[in-house]
């Protein structure tokens, strides 16, 4: 396989001490957010400020990794300012790329900074050959993170299409249900959108309350889900609640379930896809460790030919389940 | 007992039991201590935590006899050392054994991991755990590498006492672990075979209902 294939890996980092996990980890790129509503992780007491950005840009080049600054929310009507600083101030400190999803904000960093390199985010839904090449011609986008509903034969025929306009895929992590960027489920709730706020769920509207049966998850007062005592409890985001109906009690959208796709890794690079995204920035440098290394470990065995090494991550995933998600559709 | 107050039995429960006799005002400048230390090697998580300033927090080492009430304001934050803390007093309750908080602290463990499966219990306000969480894991915190670094040159030996007691600590709880197997051996014994039987129950309900469908299956034909 020729060093063009090689696709770089590309995790997450909520924290300083997260980042030097993932480079350590054998990162090729870290992608982290500012501590405002920017960013599609804007969670209590994660995130960078602006020294501890440039820290951890100085930390991922002095290791031959690159950073990469999700600015991914839609900004408030009118109110531009902070989303425009955030592009502003990552262009300035050395960001080697910017994840943006707003094309009035990807307007702007085109404007602004055409040297600056531009990511399309998953929260742009980006995910057909024509509204890829829109991207890529108005705003010179270089990679597009493509949202998490198609198949690798999908996938492989896309990059045929687009190229030379490069493509990420998520290959570990958290599921949305498919609708990401339009996504409006938690602001029903909680009045906050991870597509405004940078926030699914809010803790702040999370409760959990134990009892000799188990343990019950809520959001804004509601109760979303109820967990034996032996059962793995969740986070209670609506779109993977435990709904009544038809007097049964079952995941009505999406069950919580984690993306895991070590084993369909030599499909996904024979597809052709630029770079392998692990979510997570909310979670801490243990897991960013422990999946960092294992896809590490699994993305240099399928390049050597030696196949895919068989690694545990059960112990991380959320519901202690895994799926390979649309990208087999082994549900159809 | 609370829920999740069910301790593992460990080196640490017995050392808890040890410090039982203790008042907790003894361990308060140790504590104290213990906090100079944080605000000094790891000024970031007081600056994550700014938003919770008035937010405490209660951690519960559920195998010591005592808590811990945490209030994370920058200007004057408070680590106390408290036999009983109420739920109504703080703004949550993080809760778990020592040794997992330890881990959990150092970013050794992930805490969503351990929170899902119950090794360790929240309640209250999930926000400003969060916050905590985020802030601590964060830090990057070594607490061998913090503790030693306090002693200048003899930093070094200090990290090969610690790392010895490190050691002897593990084999101490291989040998809990052992005597814990000993002392449950029955138990597990009788409730195996408890197992082994209801195991059986359900195969003969089966086939009892196998039976039962094919009887009324032949009847209805006969009909």
């Amino acid at each position: 396989m020729t060093e063009a294939a090689r696709p770089e890996l590309v995790c997450p980092a909520g924290t300083p001490a997260a980042l030097k996990s993932a480079v350590d980890a054998g990162a090729d790129c870290v992608y982290v957010g500012f501590r405002d509503e920017t960013n599609a992780r804007n969670f209590p007491g994660l995130n960078f400020n602006r020294k501890e950005l440039a820290g951890g840009i100085a930390y991922a080049h002095a290791n031959g990794a690159k950073l990469l600054v999700a600015i991914n929310t839609f900004p408030r009507a009118g109110r531009p300012e902070l989303w425009h600083r955030a592009v502003d101030d990552a262009a300035e400190l050395g960001a080697d790329a910017l994840i943006l999803a707003d094309v009035g904000l990807l307007d702007y960093a085109a404007r602004r900074h055409p040297e600056a390199r531009l990511h399309l985010s998953v929260q742009a839904a980006a995910s057909n050959p024509a509204a890829i090449a829109f991207y890529a011609e108005r705003f010179g986008v270089k990679r597009v993170v493509l949202p998490r509903v198609l198949t690798v034969q999908e996938i492989a025929a896309l990059n045929r299409r687009i190229r030379p306009v490069e493509t990420e895929v998520f290959v570990f992590g958290g599921l949305c249900v498919m609708a990401e960027g339009r996504c409006s489920l938690s602001s029903y709730v909680t009045g906050q959108s991870p597509n405004v706020n940078g926030v699914c769920s809010p803790a702040a509207h999370v409760r959990y309350v134990e009892s000799p049966e188990g343990i019950a998850s809520q959001l804004g007062g509601f109760t979303i889900n109820r967990f034996g005592r032996n059962e793995p409890a969740g986070y209670p985001t609506l779109c993977k609640g435990r709904f009544i109906a038809g007097g049964k009690a079952s995941y009505l959208f999406e069950e919580p379930t984690s993306l895991n796709t070590l084993n369909i890794l030599p499909e996904l690079i024979a597809a052709g896809v630029t770079a392998f995204k692990i979510e997570g920035r909310q979670r801490g440098r243990a897991y960013v460790a422990a999946v960092v290394r294992a896809f590490r470990q699994g993305v240099d065995a399928v390049l050597a030919g030696r196949g895919v090494p068989d690694i545990d991550l059960d112990a991380i995933t959320e519901g202690g389940r895994q799926t390979t998600g649309a990208y087999e559709r082994a549900w159809r | 007992m609370e829920q999740g107050r069910v301790p593992p039995f460990s080196p640490v429960l017995l050392l808890g039991m040890v410090l039982k006799p203790v008042r907790p005002s003894l361990l308060q400048p140790l504590f104290d201590a213990m906090l100079r230390l944080v605000r000094r090697r790891h000024p970031d998580i007081l600056e994550r935590m700014e938003p919770f300033a008035e937010s405490s927090v209660c951690i519960d080492p559920v195998d010591l006899p005592f808590m811990l009430l945490l209030e994370p304001n920058p200007e004057n934050p408070r680590l106390t050392v408290r036999r009983h803390i109420d739920a109504d007093e703080v703004s949550a309750t993080v809760r778990g054994p020592l040794e997992t908080l330890i881990a959990l602290a150092e970013g050794k463990v992930d805490g969503d991991a351990l929170f899902f499966t119950r090794q360790l219990v929240v309640e209250g306000d999930t926000e400003v755990v969060v916050a905590l969480r985020n802030a601590v894991d964060g830090a990057g915190i070594d607490l061998i590498e913090d503790f030693t670094a306090l002693l200048g040159p003899l930093a070094r030996p200090a990290r090969a006492v610690a790392g010895t007691a490190l050691g002897l600590l593990g084999r101490l709880r291989e040998d809990v672990e052992t005597l814990r197997r000993s002392l449950i051996a029955p138990a597990v014994q009788s409730s195996d075979a408890q197992s082994a039987r209801i195991g059986e129950l359900e195969a003969e309900i089966q086939a009892l209902r196998k039976q039962a469908r094919g009887t009324r299956a032949a009847r209805g034909q006969e009909a």
